[in-house]
């Protein structure tokens, strides 16, 4: 998929149109002129949400109330489609050629990949973190995944709420653990699917890992479940339903769950020594980036299209080396857009890239 | 100071007691009633009384009802051997309009969820199994019942409760299938939906 060109109205300081590279594009200018709001108005567009608040109303221009991002997606060389996401206050409105659409209709029409600083918190940051990459993944293919997790995270909040009653009486406390174990039946079914869906997207990303794109060292992922050495994972629904019924006094001790998949991580390697807590920041930036490579084409297998990748800030992020290295594997597959205050960036990539100059949030031609 | 006078803001607030209804709408409808000839208020408020005054929860099956039992419980017409375990009486009023269903009724008024404080001694359940008794039951045997309880996740753990409840009593017990919406087109159909209905598929 292509995004040809892209129209801001009120989002943030930039108001404007740019038409854009189907490979690189290079926006560049000095500090606080407006950047990286445009790669994160391309975002919005693409996800219907900013990498960085929750609020988008934060991201409406001070002292208007409407602001809009609207771009051409071309699926291929005859199939254009206008998107625009509206924003009204605290209502968001989504459009595909301008007629309404879901949430669920609109996500399928444009996808993009994040690299940004709060992204590395996939490498260093918990367990949760990596869980959240693993499971936007898994949703990229399976859109149907959403809805299993948040049944299954229902279900941890009505089970925590039972062990969090305090009894004394062996009349009540009975009574909690049978109905504990309606949930936990439901808890295994669902975890079990969660399990699995991450199990086989963490395969596919083993494959297509390039370990030692970057010369020096060599990166491993591996699933670790919580149950790992408890029994055998590969009937995991059995191991899962065993375990919280071993468990169940400990649970009801502690006052939360303490098993199932939302204790599970996605562990990180580089020559077999973990990568958060012996590897460098750079080191770090290795991993992510590729992590990031490998589920694009993890999604480039399963949909037979390419998503767009965008990249906030290259020079704080990545030295010259790495950066090279990983637009040189995004060429020919994702169209690329990375912000940088380096103005002689654009020299190095002629030929491949347009660069736009923003100044005071609009594209100086 | 109040915005409106006394009896407009007494009116208001009560409107802004029910459900769905905020300080707008129930603004519209106070004015509405306002602007009501005083017969038609008149018999709306009996209307109101009368429902709470005359409705009450079958003794058998727990549906509302102004006669008790009510007039599916006390029908000989109906299949006493069939038990349709239902979370609200609307519900019922779905499976009633299906028309295929001759069986009788079961009204939990609600479905387990601990974060909302309903357990399961919330739930009218106490007169299920007595039910089952053939001398409590028109002397039927009651021989199949159907979980007809929502498909999420609520609906799912109040069936299985239940479930469970029942197993000692070997009597059969079913779920009502989830899938496909008849009538419609695949086309129409959500990806969460035609997941479910391709997992609970069957040969024909």
């Amino acid at each position: 998929m292509l995004l040809k060109n892209l129209e801001t109205y009120n989002w943030r300081n930039i108001n404007g149109i740019a038409v854009w590279n189907p490979d690189l594009n290079l926006i560049y200018g000095e500090n606080g002129q407006g950047k990286t709001n445009w790669l994160e108005a391309i975002y919005l567009l693409a996800t219907t949400k900013s990498f960085r608040t929750q609020r988008l109303q934060e991201g409406v221009k001070y002292d208007n109330h409407t602001a809009f991002v609207r771009g051409t997606v071309s699926r291929n060389q005859n199939i254009h489609r206008e998107l625009q996401v509206t924003l009204q206050g605290a209502v968001k409105t989504l459009t595909v050629n301008g007629k309404r659409e879901t949430t669920a209709a609109y996500l399928g029409q444009l996808h993009a990949y994040a690299f940004t600083a709060n992204e590395l918190d996939t490498i260093r940051g918990t367990p949760e973190a990596r869980r959240k990459f693993l499971d936007r993944g898994v949703a990229s293919l399976h859109q149907s995944y959403v809805h299993t997790l948040a049944d299954y995270n229902r279900v941890v909040k009505q089970k925590n709420r039972l062990l969090q009653e305090k009894f004394t009486d062996p009349n009540d406390i009975s009574k909690i653990k049978q109905q504990i174990e309606i949930w936990n039946f439901q808890l295994v079914k669902l975890g079990t699917e969660i399990h699995h869906a991450r199990v086989e997207y963490v395969e596919k990303l083993n494959e297509k890992l390039r370990r030692d794109l970057f010369g020096a060292e060599t990166y491993a992922i591996r699933y670790v479940s919580s149950l790992g050495g408890k029994g055998d994972l590969a009937d995991y629904e059995r191991l899962f339903a065993t375990r919280l019924e071993v468990r169940l006094q400990a649970e009801m001790q502690a006052g939360y769950s303490l098993i199932g998949t939302h204790r599970d991580d996605l562990e990180i390697t580089f020559d077999n020594r973990s990568l958060r807590i012996y590897g460098s920041s750079g080191q770090h930036r290795s991993a992510l980036i590729l992590l990031d490579l490998a589920a694009i084409d993890v999604y480039y297998e399963w949909h037979q299209e390419y998503p767009l990748f965008v990249m906030d800030d290259v020079d704080a992020e990545l030295d010259a080396r790495r950066l090279s290295l990983l637009l040189q594997q995004l060429e020919g597959r994702t169209q690329t857009f990375i912000t940088t205050s380096d103005e002689d960036l654009r020299h190095r990539f002629t030929g491949r890239a347009t660069a736009y100059k923003i100044v005071a949030g609009c594209i100086e031609l | 100071m109040l915005e409106y006078s006394e009896p407009v803001t007494k009116l208001i607030d009560e409107f802004k007691r029910l459900p769905g209804i905020g300080q707008k709408s129930a603004q519209r409808l106070a004015f509405h009633v306002m602007r009501m000839a005083e017969a038609d208020v008149e018999r709306f408020s009996n209307a109101m009384m009368e429902v709470k005054r005359r409705i009450v929860f079958c003794d058998v099956c727990n549906n509302l009802t102004d006669v008790n039992p009510c007039r599916f419980c006390s029908n000989p017409g109906r299949d006493h051997s069939m038990i349709c375990i239902v979370e609200e009486p609307f519900n019922l009023v779905s499976v009633e309009k299906t028309r295929s269903y001759k069986g009788v009724y079961h009204v939990l008024h609600g479905s387990l969820s601990p974060i909302r404080g309903i357990s399961p001694d919330d739930l009218k359940l106490a007169n299920l199994l007595p039910r089952l008794k053939p001398e409590n039951n028109n002397d039927t045997e009651v021989k199949e019942i159907i979980l007809a309880t929502n498909p999420n996740t609520e609906g799912e753990a109040t069936a299985s409760y239940i479930a469970r409840l029942l197993k000692p009593l070997s009597v059969k017990v079913t779920r009502i299938a989830m899938g496909m919406p008849v009538g419609s087109d695949l086309e129409y159909v959500d990806e969460v939906t035609m997941d479910k209905a391709l997992s609970n598929r069957h040969e024909i």
